[in-house]
């Protein structure tokens, strides 16, 4: 029997590797499609909004990596019991989110004068982020509530990409580093990372 | 329903998405509209440091994206089923990086600006409203055959750029789209919404 969904990403973490470790999480079982950048183009105007990923269910095809993620969380049980509780979760992911293109514009640059400017913006966003997450996050181990959500998952995505810019990073936030910490300790989630092609982003 | 305030500066900009869904879902709310000179002092006491802020139930929300989520949910505007729900988000998703391009141009030096409006004007913009035009039904919605927050995400959104300068082609080239226009517009509690709302530059 096929897997219910099927997740079209390029072969690298990006914008596909949320989606992956909520699944991961869930202990939900998904078809992993890896697109070559050849591959792409052709397939590009066949997609909703000209980008990836996409999520194919039920015969609907998702774009937009967040209302994927988004929707693979509430399928899961890893959105958030109430409304409330969901827009919370929703909050931080947002908030997390604003990192990502800071992080992938330092990543792509070529030119290396114009790379220690944006190392250094990339690295007070990284502080002034993380400030405002602490505060906001729950004490119980978990960004919101007392359980592992999405939110968690995502921080702890791209957590693990600013640990690989400058190690030990998250330590000096305790309430995120408890969050880091059970994610990566989350025997499905080790599981899934033990297992993990490395991919340079 | 539990008493709700929204807070945001006297203008539509992020906000707007949120208020018309509130008039739209008959929702009674107090629109605090914060003056520029205030926000400074009322900064440190946010969640994040930023507007637009919902407060409800004792909690404060903050990111326009899941305030404007929470409410669509709130006003059954969300979409009915899961899926239904993830379709309404990417529309959302997708309409919104509109919006964001060109606030971020709006605040671009005068030399940077004219190359990266011309991409977005002449480029862009036209390739996402023609994949917008192919997502919407030809009855005007994009989610099922009734309203939903796509369908004025799409209609705010696309006023809310034009008020940033950016020519955006006109929606009669987008007839899909014309059609959910005239359908966000028509709906009775946003009507009135349009009529009675202060005027803003932006």
């Amino acid at each position: 029997m096929a897997p219910k969904y099927k997740l079209t990403y390029f072969d690298a973490r990006g914008r596909g590797e949320p989606t992956r470790l909520i699944f991961a999480a869930a202990g939900v079982e998904f078809e992993d499609n890896r697109l070559t950048f050849e591959e792409w183009p052709a397939i590009k105007p066949t997609t909703p909004m000209g980008g990836l990923p996409l999520l194919e269910v039920d015969g609907v095809t998702l774009c937009q990596s967040l209302a994927i993620a988004r929707f693979a969380a509430r399928d899961v049980g890893l959105a958030g019991k109430s409304n409330l509780e969901q827009a919370q979760a929703d909050m931080f992911v947002d908030e997390i989110s604003e990192l990502l293109p800071k992080m992938a514009g330092l990543f792509f640059e070529k030119d290396e004068a114009v790379k220690a400017e944006k190392q250094k913006e990339v690295e007070e966003l990284i502080v002034k982020t993380y400030t405002i997450l602490e505060k906001l996050s729950g004490s119980a181990g978990y960004l919101v509530g007392n359980r592992l959500l999405w939110c968690d998952l995502i921080f702890f995505n791209i957590a693990s990409n600013v640990e690989n810019l400058k190690p030990g990073t998250v330590q000096n936030y305790p309430k995120l580093a408890k969050s880091y910490e059970n994610v990566k300790l989350n025997s499905r989630i080790a599981a899934y990372l033990a297992k993990r092609k490395e991919t340079p982003f | 329903m539990p008493s709700i305030k929204f807070t945001y500066f006297d203008g539509r900009g992020l906000g707007e998405v949120n208020r018309v869904m509130l008039a739209a879902g008959g929702i009674k709310y107090e629109d605090v509209r914060l003056h520029e000179s205030k926000w400074a002092g009322m900064k440190p006491t946010t969640p994040m440091g930023e507007l637009p802020l919902l407060e409800v139930d004792g909690k404060t929300i903050c990111q326009s994206n899941s305030i404007a989520r929470y409410i669509a949910r709130e006003a059954g505007l969300a979409g009915k089923s899961s899926l239904d729900q993830a379709e309404v988000d990417m529309i959302m998703e997708g309409v919104r990086s509109l919006f964001d391009k060109a606030a971020q141009i709006f605040i671009l030096p005068e030399a940077e600006k004219a190359a990266r409006k011309k991409k977005l004007e002449e480029k862009e913009a036209p390739e996402l409203l023609e994949y917008l035009n192919k997502l919407a039904s030809n009855k005007g919605y994009f989610v099922g055959d009734q309203l939903t927050a796509a369908d004025i995400a799409l209609y705010v959104n696309y006023e809310s750029v034009g008020s940033l300068t950016i020519a955006l082609p006109s929606l009669d080239k987008y007839p899909n789209l014309k059609k959910v226009a005239d359908n966000v517009k028509a709906n009775p509690g946003i009507a009135k919404w349009l009529k009675e709302r202060p005027v803003t530059t932006y």
